[in-house]
């Protein structure tokens, strides 16, 4: 059994895995209305430094964080590095995706088979810390967890930006290609961030997210 | 903690508390303490109850080694408006960091408004930033920080800096906003459109106990910055105001803006321009 467990890991990052995370383009489509990105080069530079300066320094610590917090069931840790990362949303509309995708999460936990804790239901819970609650449940490999949703991360981005450039299919595998060559040092970098190194404002992102609540034809949600 | 004042090899180790109370008419500066460069001017009441304080950063400005904390109370009912009447300066140092420490505790229904002139950080500063504003059940918060990389005016660009900066506002034991901005003269995050897009100043600007009406304010406003962008958002109760600029004083002058429609919403009171602000 122990030699399977990575495969539970693909369930969880699977785009069929009803939780509605490929509706959200994370401040992406006020960037593309703006010009900011406009074409493949400019797209793989926004969602590249988005995964190697903030994703790498935000989800993956908490997420670290949090896994090890529901191994040692440790509900008080939990908690406390869940509201961090709520604290640290840029915008209305990210703090809501949020806490969407995380609330999402605990309603096809029961499907996948997974029992939540009485620690995910007490107030708002975000995406990154349901997750890592379903990987200790599942004694997922910390290192292969942080990858795996990095690379969900990418994908989902990279489809976005399919959508919203527009870009073809063989330019999307063009940007998946060089992000997954990322990903390895991106969560390596995670993993080793210490608490004081958690976090990391990028203004032209939060900015973006701002301006897209109030963006008047979106494909998106906010 | 056994600091020291005065200048010694290690740089200056400033420390400065002080503490707001409600005296029945007025908020009066009820302590004072102070070691070191970190100083104030005598406090003003341009408003009647509010107290208003320019505080002074060391007039030389700061070099690695330099350790500076401040600490505020602002106890029960009081109301305290702090600001600067210069930019705060961090100059060149040879890889030797210079820390600067706030914590500002807001006690039930008491006000604090952290309103400082923008934090210029010069080619090749080194610097480690840390505010923390406490909040408990009803207080109230409005504040900005304005980071300035390099000197725009004269040309010099920040190259190899770097910079560490935490801000994070809370409520009792529940941390509210938490932001960490970490910069460094070669860092991608400088130039990229997801990240400061070339420009030289920026700042985020936090007003608690807002709502959509508040938002709908500072929106309706339509705020523009030449070479700049300013933006607001609303998470739960915190206003979040944002700006990008070239030059710190339309950066300022957009924030400034903002306060004066907040204020009134927030704080019941009309803005009442600290004279500093127009020299």
């Amino acid at each position: 059994m122990m030699e399977n467990r990575h495969i539970r890991l693909w369930q969880l990052i699977n785009p069929t895995l009803p939780i509605g995370a490929f509706a959200y383009s994370q401040a992406q489509e006020y960037a593309v209305e703006i010009g900011w990105v406009r074409d493949e080069t400019t797209a793989l530079d926004w969602i590249q430094g988005l995964l190697e300066q903030v994703i790498s320094t935000t989800e993956v610590p908490i997420l670290v964080r949090c896994y090890a917090a529901a191994r040692e069931r440790d509900w008080p840790a939990f908690a406390t590095w869940n509201k961090t990362i709520l604290a640290m949303r840029e915008s209305s509309e990210l703090y809501l995706e949020d806490i969407q995708l995380g609330a999402a999460m605990l309603r096809v936990f029961p499907s996948m088979g997974i029992q939540p804790n009485h620690a995910l239901t007490e107030g708002n819970l975000s995406y990154i810390a349901s997750f890592a609650y379903a990987c200790a449940n599942w004694e997922i490999d910390l290192r292969m967890a942080a990858e795996g949703f990095l690379w969900m991360w990418s994908e989902t981005q990279a489809a976005a930006a399919i959508k919203l450039v527009p870009l073809g299919q063989s330019a999307g595998q063009r940007i998946l290609s060089v992000l997954s060559e990322c990903i390895a040092t991106s969560a390596e970098h995670g993993l080793l961030c210490t608490d004081d190194d958690i976090g990391m404002l990028a203004p032209g992102f939060a900015m973006s997210s701002a301006q897209h609540e109030i963006q008047y034809s979106r494909l998106f949600r906010s | 903690m056994g600091l020291a004042a005065g200048k010694a090899l290690t740089g200056w180790r400033a420390h400065l508390s002080l503490g707001f109370s409600d005296d029945g008419h007025r908020t009066i500066l009820s302590h004072r303490k102070h070691l070191g460069p970190l100083v104030i001017q005598k406090p003003f009441y341009p408003e009647g109850e509010p107290c208003h304080i320019y505080l002074l950063h060391p007039p030389g400005g700061v070099v690695g080694g330099d350790q500076l904390r401040l600490d505020v109370d602002v106890n029960v009912k009081a109301h305290a408006l702090l600001t600067t009447p210069a930019a705060s300066k961090f100059y060149r140092s040879n890889e030797t960091t210079a820390f600067l420490e706030q914590l500002f505790k807001v006690a039930p229904n008491a006000t604090l408004e952290w309103l400082p002139q923008e934090t210029i950080l010069f080619a090749d500063s080194h610097v480690s930033m840390q505010t923390r504003i406490q909040l408990e059940d009803n207080a109230s918060f409005i504040g900005w920080e304005l980071i300035c990389l390099g000197r725009p005016a004269s040309g010099e660009k920040y190259v190899l800096g770097n910079c560490r900066q935490r801000f994070s506002i809370w409520r009792n034991a529940s941390p509210l906003l938490i932001e960490t901005t970490r910069l460094h003269g070669s860092a991608a995050v400088l130039n990229q459109k997801w990240g400061l897009q070339g420009a030289n100043v920026m700042g985020t600007c936090i007003a608690v106990n807002a709502d959509k009406t508040t938002l709908k304010a500072v929106r309706d406003a339509d705020i523009k910055i030449a070479d700049g962008k300013f933006t607001s958002t609303l998470i739960n109760d915190v206003l979040i105001c944002r700006v990008l600029a070239m030059q710190a004083e339309p950066a300022r002058n957009a924030f400034i803006q903002a306060w004066r429609i907040i204020r009134p919403l927030l704080l019941k009171r009309q803005a009442s321009m600290p004279r500093i602000w127009s020299t």
